[in-house]
């Protein structure tokens, strides 16, 4: 079974390299990086709310953060894009230390509304605060890369964030925020430091949508604070990951793969109703599969390990 | 400080707040019974913004008359919402709930965009103002809190002294307890969302004949509900209306003071620094 | 048998109108089983709150080897050697049997505590639901996983709380059993429950609390004859 995963990765990673590399069908290649950049979204969701169990409805905060910081550098102090784009990684993380402390002492509701809020703050200040910001205006960035570059880097950072999960999930790390989503008074009297974990949870799962961030304000070309701390992407992050399974290595990739297609194809074909048609899609999945499909994998592979009584 | 100053941001704050405060009311009074969070909220002010918008632009009616169209519409499409989408989520966790009225919500702006377009439009009903002793009370912000505070002060008599109201404060107290009481939960949730989206409604028709209307307006809204309702307290009455004085205030004073744009913020700023400074709002209790 | 290894001095919690410790004091020597009772409401799992650091105390101390524990951080007193189970059970719920164990942060690291985590499974007949989610085990099942969980902290000390509520006669005898064999091995334990047979036929001390108060404090057939734990409990 391990060794049939590790082949289908390797056959899976090959085949969308080869692809990468040979195809010159521009809207496949940006299908193909909008589609590896949800999933490294989707994936840090994951490891801070599919593990833990504290809904970030805010985590747009750290793809936005990432975004300016990146173009700042790049655009006022002439940075290159790379050390640009891990810039923007730093300065999420950063912001996930500094909000972390005292944000996850909130629970339930108020830890949900608190992130909400401090996105939509995010959007006001890149608004307001015009000398770095540029306001609404916006900031023009030349293409740091050619559209097959992104690709490659993003499906990179979306390895990276599989990496990541996968590392999350294997440890016993992952399984002590997984005890702390559970019961965290329990948690904390086994010896768990809850807030230790949460937060540095909450700090691993800001790096990547930074890192995203700034290599989505590249690829766009352009930011402004409106399209950028949009709450929209936040929702993305969040229904993928529960499409595919909270939690689990494979659920936020598979969401954002279907999901992705899904809007795309919505997109296309219904660019007047697609809002609504997502909202409606929203809905069905919240109503009719909470557990996604990983957590309809996970309890038949479950029943099979448990011996009937 | 001028004292004509402090008084005029205090009017303006006061009369703004009412508002806020009837329409923070419907978003309390729905997390209170359901423990959902309501994000289309402001979304369902939308609405009754565009329903005050057709029935006097287009259809010549007095704009205050319209809120008697709109109050029981924004009822009909409450119960509709929580009958067949919210009632499915109710007990689950806060996420599953956050992201049903979220999709309800981008549903509604969808269809809004459709009908109306993405325009700004605007309900013209009265203007100018009036002066007494060197402050300016704006007309239509002046019927606009008065209209406010006598829905606000109606829904806070029914849900003190009617039959119906009681069941549903109880409910909101305690679940189980109303069940083995014989309350029926389900259509106390009924009324309820039906009830707390009426007031968004009853909100919006007022804020129309205040300020330009859009589509996608709502989410602005919830957020200044969000701010009033965490400042009250979640799930407290009186604290909504409080909260909602103390937004308008913090809003007009910052207006006034700093700047309009810093005044856009300051429910954002508000709501941040009181859920890190007492998540249990002014009025709340703390819950384990 | 040597010194105290929990010294708990004074100590004083209130919620809101309610005083729900009011400066009870006693010692537990090492090694020993001593029992907690006392009327519903007395402040017993309050108590176990305080001493685990759940709950902040508003005044007085607890200490443990000879250290003062108040005002630590309920992992940080985990990881000293205080293990607790809970009135109702605290359980990972979707976590399996192995993984509830896997997840505490004790002495013992990677595949050591895997090894210890199949013992103590095996030791409690837990093996045939080793992978079973917490949540779907029986009422006994949890209760022993919550023993057992508590055991991989290594504990010094090991608070119970009502361990012998609504189990069988059978199960009951062999968490008796479980609970001798931690003595037996210098583990010291402290053990809520109203089962007066069980307290009596266990404990080497019992210390009963009723308002919050400590009303009386000795060895078991002492205690049995105390004129106000009799009040206490049928009084009134």
């Amino acid at each position: 079974m391990k060794g049939r995963a590790a082949v289908a990765t390797i056959v899976v990673l090959a085949a969308l390299g080869a692809f990468g590399a040979t195809t010159e069908n521009t809207y496949y290649l940006s299908v193909g990086y909008s589609i590896f950049l949800y999933v490294a979204l989707a994936s840090s969701w994951n490891v801070m709310s599919g593990f833990t169990g504290y809904t970030s409805f805010g985590h747009v905060a750290f793809y936005g953060v990432g975004a300016y910081t990146a173009a700042i550098l790049m655009f006022d102090h002439f940075w290159s894009w790379a050390p640009a784009f891990l810039a923007g990684g730093l300065a999420a993380a950063l912001l996930a230390a500094v909000i972390g402390w005292p944000c996850l002492r909130l629970k339930g509701p108020y830890f949900a509304i608190s992130m909400l809020g401090i996105a939509e703050v995010l959007r006001i200040v890149g608004l307001t605060w015009e000398s770095v910001t540029y306001g609404g205006t916006g900031i023009p960035l030349l293409s740091a890369l050619s559209l097959r570059g992104f690709y490659f880097l993003m499906g990179g950072v979306a390895l990276a964030a599989v990496g990541v999960t996968l590392a999350v999930s294997r440890t016993r790390f992952g399984l002590r925020l997984l005890a702390l989503r559970e019961d965290e008074v329990g948690a904390e009297t086994m010896g768990i430091n809850t807030t230790a974990h949460k937060l540095a949870a909450f700090v691993l799962s800001a790096v990547i949508p930074g890192i995203a961030g700034g290599i989505d304000a590249s690829r766009v070309g352009f930011i402004e604070p409106i399209s950028t701390f949009n709450v929209f992407i936040t929702i993305q992050m969040i229904i993928m990951t529960m499409f595919g399974g909270r939690a689990t290595v494979l659920g936020p990739v598979i969401g954002a793969v279907v999901l992705s297609v899904v809007r795309e194809a919505l997109w296309a074909r219904y660019p007047y109703d697609y809002q609504a048609l997502f909202g409606v899609l929203i809905i069905a999945l919240v109503l009719f599969m909470p557990e996604g499909v990983m957590g309809v994998v996970q309890a038949r592979r479950r029943a099979a390990k448990v011996p009937a009584p | 400080m001028s004292p004509a100053l402090l008084a005029q941001g205090l009017v303006t704050g006061v009369l703004l707040g009412g508002v806020y405060a009837l329409v923070a009311l419907g978003l309390t009074l729905i997390f209170g019974v359901m423990r959902v969070i309501n994000v289309a909220h402001g979304t369902l002010l939308m609405v009754g913004a565009y329903v005050t918008f057709t029935a006097a632009n287009g259809l010549g009616m007095n704009p205050l008359a319209s809120l008697l169209v709109s109050a029981p519409l924004l009822f009909l499409l409450g119960v509709l919402v929580q009958r067949f989408v919210v009632e499915r989520v109710v007990g689950a966790p806060e996420l599953q709930g956050l992201l049903v009225t979220f999709g309800v919500s981008i549903i509604l702006i969808n269809l809004a965009l459709r009908v109306f377009k993405p325009d700004i439009r605007a309900v013209t009903y009265l203007s100018g103002s009036l002066t007494l002793g060197g402050v300016a009370f704006s007309v239509p912000r002046l019927i606009a809190f008065a209209v406010a505070v006598a829905a606000t002060a109606a829904a806070m008599l029914f849900l003190k002294r009617s039959r119906l109201g009681k069941a549903i404060r109880a409910t909101a107290q305690n679940q189980t307890v109303a069940v083995v009481c014989g309350v029926d939960v389900k259509r106390i949730r009924l009324v309820a969302f039906g009830l707390g989206a009426a007031l968004a409604g009853v909100g919006g028709s007022l804020i129309s004949i205040m300020y330009a209307i859009y589509p996608e307006m709502g989410s602005l809204y919830t957020l200044k509900a969000f701010c009033v309702v965490v400042l009250g307290g979640l799930g407290s009455y009186l604290g909504a209306l409080l909260g909602g004085v103390i937004l308008g205030l913090a809003e007009s004073f910052t207006g006034l003071y700093v700047g309009t744009q810093a005044a856009e913020a300051v429910a954002y700023l508000l709501l941040v620094a009181v859920l890190l400074v007492r998540p249990q709002g002014l009025l709340g209790e703390r819950r384990q | 048998m040597s010194g105290p290894i929990l010294e708990v001095r004074e100590v004083r919690k209130r919620f809101g109108g309610l005083q729900a410790l009011a400066g009870p004091s006693f010692d537990v020597p090492e090694g020993t089983i001593v029992g907690l009772i006392g009327p519903n409401g007395s402040g017993k799992s309050t108590l176990f709150d305080c001493i685990t650091g759940t709950e902040r105390l508003d005044g007085g101390e607890v200490r443990f080897a000879g250290r003062r524990i108040s005002g630590l951080a309920p992992y940080q007193i985990a990881r000293r050697g205080v293990g607790r189970t809970f009135q109702l059970n605290r359980l990972f719920g979707r976590l399996s049997v192995l993984e509830n164990l896997l997840a505490v942060r004790g002495p013992l690291e990677g595949g050591r505590a895997e090894a210890r985590a199949h013992e103590l499974i095996e030791l409690v007949g837990l093996t045939r639901v080793t992978h079973e989610l917490a949540a779907n085990l029986s009422y006994g099942q949890s209760k022993l996983l919550e023993f057992i969980r508590a055991l991989m902290l290594d504990p010094v000390l090991v608070l119970l709380d009502e361990p012998a509520a609504g189990v069988n006669p059978t199960l009951l005898e062999r968490i008796v059993g479980y609970i001798r064999g931690l003595r037996d091995r210098g583990v010291t334990v402290l053990v809520v429950e109203h089962n007066m047979g069980f307290i009596m036929g266990l404990c080497d001390q019992v210390v009963v609390l009723d308002h919050g108060e400590k009303i009386a404090e000795g060895p078991p057939r002492q205690i049995r004859e105390d004129e106000r734990v009799i009040e206490a409990y049928f009084g009134r």
